[in-house]
């Protein structure tokens, strides 16, 4: 029974998630429709679930690093700069969500997020541009037809989206334009439907219990 | 090593030195570089455009998070600058943890300029969830609450006639990931035809544009271009014009060292 209720569980709730969308009218007996069902029952209920799952993350989380702290494992200076920030934002978090409407309380919560988490995941994302610009560099070599293409196809990209494309040649941005809107679209579209069917196929499996992976052990 | 062979390995201190320096300078001073608007940004201009000020309240969805933020965040500016000047109402959400602190910047800003929290503007805050949220709020746009200034949202005005996201006039995410454009559409475009548009980071833009070809997203503003874009239909000057030219030279800088890589490349090769 370990392996068949949460079988059956993930049956009924698969098959209502997929009726709601593409059905009408009540189911008999409930005199709900399975629309019905997923927004008042199952919509709640994933996002509690959804809610928790960060909570047990952030726990695990603590729970590692507070470990790798209390061995002083190598590198534990990181993990205790981890512990103690995690436990300070949420702290100030939790105060800034029960005293909404206490200036001071906004005021200091607003100052820590932009003078020190602002600054600082704005600074991890704007090391990308020095990463990609040697990156680009190194891999953009015409070794080959298709590496050519590809380097071509860059460049048009990168002039035509920046202002200064235009001044340098006035078809680099329809160039382009034209790149992002036809060839680009029609290969996102083989992609967005080949991940879909495959999403499918998959969602299939597991509503019929084929694919038990999410189960754990075996 | 000949010079062929050391130019086609520059030393990346040389480079990241190169960039820094040619980032910097427009930044400090602006050249200036006329813009041309793209049809994807127009299109969100023109809803805005076409909105009553009377009747229609429009929904903007802050996800992304400060690391994003100096690509998306000038587009909600200039998207909110739009809507004050138009003197339309609007309400914030996220489903982003970190949305919140993105949209308090802004109506820090708007309060400071005599607007009004609760009349012209209200946010609902973060909602947890991921895309299961957007779906839920999309069918029931009242299940959160309370707003982010701890009042119940029967005391909110802006609220009043807001049951389902089909009832806001025109919907915008802000969104640098996932959940994202995406999730709306899924949630909440297709199966409720809600009028929506995207303001998406650059590296999103080709991903976002078959929806934008099959007409799921109405409009797009495509990272940091998108917020100068739409700058310069408003006339409000703000960040996204000041840092084009950043990025103007920047990507001059990095096509100027893959040509210097595939010249010195071939000239090796004939050698």
């Amino acid at each position: 029974m370990r392996r068949e209720i949460p079988l059956l569980i993930t049956f009924l709730v698969g098959i209502i998630f997929l009726f709601g969308p593409i059905t009408t009218g009540n189911i008999p007996v409930l005199e709900m429709s399975f629309r019905q069902i997923v927004s008042t029952y199952l919509s709640p209920w994933t996002t509690i679930i959804t809610a928790f799952a960060i909570g047990l993350a952030s726990i695990n989380l603590l729970r590692l690093h507070g470990s790798y702290v209390a061995r002083k494992r190598s590198g534990w200076i990181n993990s205790a700069a981890l512990v103690i920030s995690m436990l300070f934002f949420t702290v100030a978090r939790i105060i800034r969500e029960l005293r909404p409407t206490d200036p001071e309380v906004v005021a200091f919560y607003g100052r820590i997020f932009d003078n020190i988490a602002a600054p600082l995941s704005g600074a991890m994302f704007a090391i990308l541009a020095f990463y990609i610009a040697s990156a680009s560099y190194r891999a953009f070599r015409a070794r080959s037809l298709e590496a050519s293409v590809l380097l071509v196809a860059a460049i048009i990209v990168m002039l035509g989206a920046a202002p200064v494309g235009a001044l340098i040649w006035d078809y680099f941005p329809s160039l382009q334009r034209w790149l992002l809107a036809v060839p680009n679209t029609a290969g996102q579209r083989a992609i967005i439907i080949g991940a879909a069917i495959g999403g499918f196929a998959t969602s299939l499996r597991i509503l019929f219990g084929l694919e038990r992976g999410y189960l754990g052990g075996d | 090593m000949n010079w062929a062979n050391k130019l086609q390995s520059i030393d990346r201190r040389i480079i990241y030195t190169i960039l820094l320096i040619g980032l910097t300078i427009p930044l400090i001073w602006p050249i200036g570089i006329p813009l041309a608007v793209n049809d994807t940004t127009r299109a969100v201009y023109k809803i805005i455009e076409d909105l009553d000020p009377a009747t229609d309240v429009v929904l903007l969805s802050f996800d992304y998070s400060p690391a994003s933020a100096p690509d998306v965040h000038p587009s909600a500016v200039a998207i909110v600058e739009h809507l004050t000047k138009r003197g339309i109402k609007w309400v914030g959400v996220s489903f982003w943890p970190e949305g919140p602190q993105m949209s308090e910047k802004i109506m820090r800003d708007l309060e400071a300029r005599g607007l009004k929290y609760g009349v012209d503007f209200i946010d609902l805050g973060f909602m947890a969830g991921m895309e299961n949220a957007i779906a839920e709020f999309a069918q029931n746009s009242r299940v959160i609450t309370t707003d982010v200034r701890g009042t119940h949202i029967d005391n909110l005005p802006l609220m009043n006639n807001i049951k389902t996201m089909k009832d806001f006039g025109f919907v915008i995410g802000i969104s640098a990931g996932d959940p994202g454009y995406n999730a709306f559409i899924r949630q909440a475009v297709d199966p409720m035809g809600v009028k929506f548009a995207a303001a998406i980071v650059t590296v999103s833009v080709p991903a976002a544009m078959p929806f934008y070809a099959s007409g799921q997203l109405r409009g797009m503003l495509q990272g940091l271009r998108g917020a100068a874009e739409y700058e310069s239909l408003t006339g409000v000057a703000g960040r996204g014009a000041a840092m084009m030219d950043a990025q103007s030279i920047g990507h001059l800088i990095i096509v100027a060292f893959i040509a210097v890589g595939n010249f010195a490349y071939f000239l090796s090769k004939k050698k």
